[in-house]
């Protein structure tokens, strides 16, 4: 164990520092991804560039993070795909319910530039670029009383989710009533009967003991929210074009490594829910999504979102 | 390492010497922090980033408990509370030796477990009771030390602003954990303010109350629930996970407002007047958090905890020596600062390092709260003091004297509650709040 | 100049009973909503933590209007009263300093930087919401501009 106090080592170096904003802690595997690829960028680059992750929200939320890549204050963050909303509607597109069939038809589609280059560099205005983005695993349903297998056995339940409109219209769809609540006040709240559970991954699921309070967790795999990577223009503009080839190469990797971590990584969650007392089920996902696509519905009404859509469904034959 | 002691120097100085010479000290934080910041990452980046930090920091759910708490207290203020919680506070000290002495100090837990402000409780608790006890004979130095030794136990006690602002400094403890913690420290605080008036009664032959009959035991009571029932729903719901501490503080409002307007201690034309009053307690602790924001990012960017650590405490790995380090330090601080802003400077510095050494944040919350509570007691000055003094009538240098066992006795808390978790820990621990 | 600041007293007061008046009822609603009407409500608590930054920004505009944050006085008390009409003016000048800097001119350039980005649960821009900084700002200089010249007037009289 290191005995450094602080979260972050800052290297004492002439190396221009890249500093990235970081909402989960070290363990998570986006950020050894990206760890290790700071080491390449560095070897790779000959010591020019250092990077520098600040993990737990050390310097802000993912929100208040894109507004510091923004400013140039800090060179890059990664953000999760429901806040990218709030800039250009169209990303709202990849955060739909089902829109994705499996993790490797949401990384085809995340990679494919003719699907997404448009739509990476709309933000440039804002003084940012998308650089790639992360698989931020699959959302489940869990909770205290038993297996969900249909919508009917969600009702009246109260789930937690992320504060937005279409998770509420989401949750609702799918019979349950959709809480929005601060992540640090949801185990004493279902512990209490507050709620009766929530929905997240299994990583997050396992991390934050939920299995111990809510053991029934439930494969509805209703979402699939990308995570971006995020970069100021100035730190990439900054760059010489060879440096830029490597770094954007380099950005690739990690997402390649993250990718490949993430399945082991939930192998372990959820052995450690299961010793925790955790119960996984699969479930009647046909009736979710018929449940839910009203919302999609919803959600698609430029032509760009539509447009944007139907690429991924095409996208999405060779895993069906 | 550099640009951490660069960051470091800029912003102790620039805040030290304004603070000095009189700027407030939400400026001076706040000055201090955008001139580090401009060093380290530029003036406009600087500047955008010092008004994104203030307004975030500020804007949380959990902090939204702090205006409503302190609505809530001055609403029951306003009520006539102090006169029930200290003929209540009569019956519970009963017939002791300086019995009036005891009972001061049992109002002032009370009144601190409904409302959080122990500057309010030693105004109120101490107008009442100091004619009192000048009446049966209790010298005014010594009835004043009394009241002040004993306010800041209802910072402890929870409802407690003090412990909202810990839980946002520290990354988001569990403010239901913080409040239960709460209980045995400050009742501590409050016998071991008992056990000197004990010792002094006994050797001074001070004057027993007079027996309370059953009946009248039985009245005092039944005139004390309404304002005592409010602890047992709100702590209780936020304790028992029935709702969250911003929503309980939410319900002390509505609770002592219709209790008030029934039993017409206050009118609803008054109610502008207590929200304004309420308004001014609140932005004064929440303008400082937003620039503690700023100072906290420098920190973090920087890492000046990790170079602090390293030269404050790089001569020992020793965690007992660590803590009593800190505490000293904060010791010192408090003696000047108030424990809003030393908690949002301190806990950002301090709290990693006793992270780093396997030490918990509730534990670690009470004893920052614990510290500079005595702070507001501690001469030559601080709110708790000046306001005890004042409504005594007395100088300063009146009280300093007689109130020196208080002040020992409660350092002597601190460090049992610095030394054994378990007073802090044992409470939520039973309650499964805390694993 | 007293014109000024009674008329910013009436207007900032005003808001600030209003804006807190309505916050309580907010929140109360808000948990009533979640406990009796099985209604979670996501609008209620973003709504409410706006609200709240704006009652503590334009609050502090007020309180610094009557001269009420803490301060460190006791060692500026051991001063000569010409040292301390210097320091206090000091103090207004800092105070000016930081408001016109921080939180006019940084408050200004956040604004513009995120007008287009929108709020997920309010559905209003985030340069609005964050208008507060600028705006309190101006306040706070205003009112360090006429506690300076009332502590002008003071000297000379
Ligand atoms: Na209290
Ligand atoms: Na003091």
């Amino acid at each position: 164990e290191e005995s450094s106090v602080g979260q972050v080592d800052i290297p004492e170096t002439d190396a221009t520092i890249i500093r990235v904003s970081f909402n989960q802690p070290e363990s998570n595997p986006q950020f050894i991804a990206l760890e290790e690829m700071g080491k390449r960028f560095n070897e790779r680059t000959d010591g020019a560039y250092e990077i520098v992750i600040y993990p737990s929200e050390l310097l802000g939320a993912q929100r208040e993070s894109i507004e510091m890549v923004q400013v140039g204050a800090i060179d890059m963050a990664v953000i999760v795909g429901s806040l990218m909303e709030n800039f250009v509607d169209e990303f709202a597109v990849f955060n739909l319910p089902y829109v994705f069939y499996s993790k490797e038809h949401q990384m085809d589609v995340l990679q494919n530039q003719d699907i997404v280059a448009d739509l990476y560099s709309s933000v440039e205005d804002g003084g940012m670029k998308v650089l790639g983005a992360f698989h931020g695993g699959v959302r489940n349903v869990y909770n205290t009383s038993g297996p969900i297998e249909t919508p009917a056995d969600l009702n009246g339940m109260k789930i937690r989710i992320i504060d937005s409109d279409t998770n509420i219209q989401m949750m609702q769809r799918m019979g349950g009533a959709g809480t929005p609540m601060g992540q640090g006040e949801v185990y004493t709240a279902i512990q209490s009967g507050v709620l009766d559970g929530g929905e997240n991954n299994e990583l997050i699921y396992s991390n934050l003991s939920h299995a111990e309070i809510a053991p029934y967790y439930s494969y509805t795999r209703h979402l699939m929210v990308p995570d971006y990577i995020i970069g100021s223009t100035n730190l990439i503009n900054s760059m010489s074009d060879e440096h830029q080839a490597i770094f954007m190469e380099e950005i690739q990797l990690a997402i390649d490594h993250q990718v490949d971590l993430f399945d082991s990584e939930v192998e372990q969650a959820i052995d450690t829910a299961v010793a925790a007392g955790a119960r996984f089920n699969e479930v009647d996902i046909d009736a979710f999504q018929e449940a839910v696509s009203p919302v999609i519905e919803n959600m698609l009404k430029t032509p760009e979102s539509q447009k944007l859509y139907e690429d991924v469904q095409s996208a999405a034959l060779p895993y069906r | 390492m550099e640009l951490a002691l660069q960051a470091a120097l800029i912003l102790f100085i620039v805040i030290a010497v304004l603070l000095v010479i009189g700027v407030p000290i939400s400026i001076s934080v706040g000055f201090g922090s955008v001139i580090a910041l401009i060093s380290i990452i530029g003036f406009n980046e600087g500047l955008i980033l010092s008004a994104q930090r203030m307004f975030t920091g500020m804007n949380s759910f959990t902090l939204l408990a702090i205006p409503f708490f302190v609505l809530a207290g001055v609403i029951m203020n306003n009520g006539g509370m102090a006169l029930r919680l200290i003929n209540l506070a009569k019956v519970i000290s009963g017939r002791m030796p300086g019995s009036l002495a005891h009972t001061n100090v049992v109002a002032n837990m009370l009144f601190g477990s409904i409302s959080g402000s122990a500057v309010a409780s030693a105004a109120a608790v101490g107008q009442t009771m100091g004619p009192l006890q000048e009446k049966e004979g209790y010298k005014r130095e010594f009835s004043a030390a009394v009241n002040i030794g004993s306010a800041p136990a209802g910072m402890i006690i929870p409802p407690s602003n003090t412990l909202i602002v810990y839980s946002l400094a520290s990354g988001g403890t569990s403010i239901a954990a913080l409040f239960i913690a709460g209980y045995l420290p400050g009742i501590l605080w409050g016998l071991a303010c008992m056990a000197v008036i004990f010792f002094m009664a006994r050797r001074k032959q001070m004057p027993r109350s007079e027996r309370v009959t059953l009946k009248q035991a039985g009245i005092i009571l039944a005139k004390a629930i309404p304002s005592l029932l409010l602890i047992v729903i709100v702590i209780g719901g936020i304790v028992g996970g029935v709702f969250t501490a911003t929503e309980g503080s939410a319900i002390a409002v509505i609770y002592s407002l219709l209790l008030s307007l029934s039993m017409r201690t206050i009118q609803f034309k008054h109610m502008p007047d207590i929200l304004l009053t309420a308004t001014r307690t609140t932005v004064i602790v929440l303008f400082l958090i937003g620039v503690s924001m700023v100072m906290s990012w420098v920190m973090a960017f920087t890492n000046i905890p990790a170079l602090l650590a390293s030269s404050l405490f790089g001569f020992t790995d020793n965690i007992i020596i660590i803590l009593l380090i800190m505490n000293l330090v904060l010791l010192l601080i408090g003696t000047f600062l108030d424990p809003t802003p030393a908690i949002l400077i301190f806990t950002p510095i301090f709290w990693p390092i006793a992270q780093s050494y396997g030490i918990d944040p509730i534990h670690f919350g009470i004893m920052i709260v614990f510290n500079l509570s005595i702070g507001t007691i501690t001469p030559p000055m601080g709110p708790v003091l000046f306001i005890g003094s004042r409504v005594a009538g007395l100088k300063l240098e009146q009280v300093i004297k007689p109130l020196m066992p208080f002040f020992i006795v409660t350092v002597l808390v601190l460090l049992l509650v610095t030394f054994v978790p378990q007073i802090t820990l044992i409470v939520p621990e039973l309650l499964g709040l805390f694993n | 100049m007293t014109t000024i600041r009674t008329l910013l007293n009436k207007l900032l007061s005003t808001f600030c009973i209003i804006l807190f008046a309505f916050l309580v009822l907010l929140v109360t609603w808000q948990v009533a909503s979640r406990y009796f009407f099985n209604a979670p409500s996501s609008f209620s608590e973003e709504l409410a933590k706006y609200c709240f930054v704006w009652l503590a920004l334009f609050g502090s505009a007020f309180v610094f209007g009557e001269k009420g944050h803490m301060a460190i006085e006791f060692l500026k008390e051991k001063f000569s009263k010409a040292t301390q009409y210097r320091l206090n003016l000091f103090s207004e000048l800092v105070t000016l300093l930081f408001a016109l800097i921080v939180m006019l001119i940084g408050g200004i350039q956040l604004v513009l930087m995120t007008w287009s980005q929108t709020s997920a649960s309010l559905g209003v821009s985030i340069g609005f919401l964050y208008s507060a900084v600028p705006l309190s700002g101006l306040f706070i200089v205003l009112y360090s501009l006429a506690n300076m010249y009332t502590l002008s007037k003071e000297k000379r009289t």
